[in-house]
């Protein structure tokens, strides 16, 4: 008998149309690191690519949210009533992860693709992980989380503040992801 | 936002802090595209929207605001804005409404 992991299904919901265009093109099956902080643009395109229709087989997209930012927050500010989003945090709860689980953190990424192949995935909080974990084992995640990607039309988008990370971390961060680029915000 | 204009490519643009002074503007210069913040002193932008496309029922209206309220945008649809950003916008962001939205 094996213990079954916690959170082994996520609970997906499609946002209602906000009726606006497609801002950001992103390619399915990559995933993009957004150099910025805060990330803003991280959280605009995940919300643009979930809120509006697509042209091609993922004609809706299913969102999910990892963020270090509380749930409740990113709901209120981005108009989120049925994507899910679970808190980084040192807290107990339905909707947090502990930094310390990458297993968990894992197992839910990857299964929210398996349910859903046109998945868009923001991971915001690498800088949260990596101050509780080893950086190559935070490596290994988004590696395996990305390998499960480039196999589906989903979309992974991870925001990455540089000024937490040296040049060689940012290297092997940006290796097998593509880059947003990093406009000045007005 | 205007220096993010310039640096997109548009270099003639007006500034406005308020509903009055927006529809002078609007009058005055008749831009071919509207920023309009949803948050304004006095009126709202879903006013203001309205206010503009009554004036010029061609008028390509954008909404802006910081928060995403989808009855406010709803609204600003129905009042005519042709498409929403978010604040702060960024090159890419502006870039496609304009791709989209300019002649």
């Amino acid at each position: 008998m094996g213990f079954l992991p916690r959170k082994t299904k996520v609970k997906k919901s499609e946002e209602s149309g906000l009726g606006i265009t497609r801002k950001y093109s992103l390619t399915r099956g990559r995933s993009y690191i957004v150099e910025e902080s805060p990330p803003d643009i991280s959280f605009d395109a995940f919300v643009n690519i979930i809120s509006t229709p697509e042209a091609g087989g993922c004609a809706r997209s299913v969102g999910l949210a990892i963020s270090r930012q509380h749930p409740d927050f990113i709901r209120q500010k981005y108009g989120l009533e049925r994507t899910p989003i679970y808190w980084l945090a040192t807290r107990t709860g339905q909707e947090v992860i502990a930094p310390t689980n990458l297993g968990i953190l894992t197992h839910t990424l990857v299964g929210f693709i398996d349910e859903n192949p046109c998945a868009v995935i923001l991971l915001d909080g690498i800088e949260y992980l990596v101050s509780n974990n080893e950086f190559t084992k935070v490596l290994r995640v988004i590696d395996q989380v990305n390998d499960h990607i480039a196999q589906t039309k989903a979309i992974m988008i991870i925001p990455v503040d540089p000024r937490a990370f040296d040049q060689k971390e940012l290297a092997l961060l940006e290796r097998n992801m593509e880059k947003i680029g990093r406009p000045r915000a007005a | 936002m205007i220096e993010l204009l310039v640096r997109v490519g548009f270099h003639d643009v007006a500034e406005a802090e308020s509903f009055d002074s927006a529809l002078e503007v609007y009058k005055r210069d008749r831009p071919k595209i509207s920023f309009v913040d949803m948050v304004l002193p006095g009126k709202n932008g879903v006013d203001l929207t309205r206010a503009i496309v009554s004036l010029d029922p061609k008028a390509t209206v954008i909404a802006m605001s910081s928060i995403i309220n989808k009855k406010m945008i709803r609204e600003s649809l129905e009042a005519g804005a042709k498409d929403f950003l978010l604040k702060p916008t960024n090159e890419i962001a502006l870039s496609s409404v304009l791709t989209m939205w300019s002649d």
